[in-house]
């Protein structure tokens, strides 16, 4: 029985990311204004991570073991169960690394296209792209 | 009762709570409203990362994507236009 809950839940939260990633590819082709499209991007690349962070994932070992944090707090190990235990609770890091630098290239992709709707509304005097596509004739 | 389920039961809300946020920013016209809207996303999506095992993530998300960009973004908007038209 909380198996099958915290499957179903899992499943919830998967699905909503999916709902999400459609929402945002909705919003990025077919909404007219340019800040409602960046708004969407920028919650594109979010769920994108999400979904980065979600391949690394490890649940723990047994549903009924508490959760606690695998830190490794004697450097020289008296035995190898302490290794063998921090492997087997720790989540892969190798897309944690990927999502932080993604993170913070995302801020710098985001304020170039900030500075290049500044300057489209200084051109043509309105950030409506069908306007722009008309203007531009 | 495990800690384990209690985990995906909050993971499972905050998603659906960001589901909600992401649709109220796509139909919202008021482009303000829009962006505290995605702001209010970001921080469910920092919730999750916290609960899976990304703490360091959230260190640099919920600055970024609470903090910075819905700034960025409401200057954009201050130096621009507020409303979307139909």
């Amino acid at each position: 029985m909380v198996g099958f809950l915290a499957e179903y839940m899992f499943t919830v939260i998967y699905l909503s990311l999916f709902v999400n990633l459609g929402l945002s590819l909705f919003g990025l082709f077919y909404k007219p204004h340019y800040v409602k499209k960046l708004i969407m991007l920028g919650v594109l690349g979010d769920t994108l991570n999400m979904f980065a962070i979600f391949l690394g994932y490890r649940a723990w070992p047994s549903p009924t073991t508490p959760s606690r944090p695998p830190i490794l707090l004697t450097y020289p190990f008296e035995n190898a169960s302490v290794l063998v235990e921090f492997t087997s609770r720790a989540v892969d890091p190798l897309p944690q690394a990927l999502v932080l630098t993604a993170v913070v290239i995302g801020l710098a992709v985001m304020v170039f296209l900030i500075f290049l709707g500044d300057n489209l509304f200084k051109h043509y005097g309105t950030l409506d792209m069908r306007e722009i596509r008309r203007l531009r004739g | 009762m495990s800690l384990d389920l209690l985990i995906y039961a909050v993971g499972a809300v905050a998603s659906l709570m960001s589901v909600v946020a992401v649709y109220l920013a796509l139909v919202e016209r008021d482009l303000v409203k829009a962006v505290i809207y995605s702001a209010i996303q970001s921080v469910f999506y920092s919730l999750l990362f916290y609960l899976f095992m990304s703490p360091d993530i959230v260190l640099v998300y919920l600055p970024v994507a609470g903090g910075v960009l819905p700034a960025l973004l409401l200057v954009l908007i201050s130096k621009t236009e507020r409303f979307e038209r139909e």
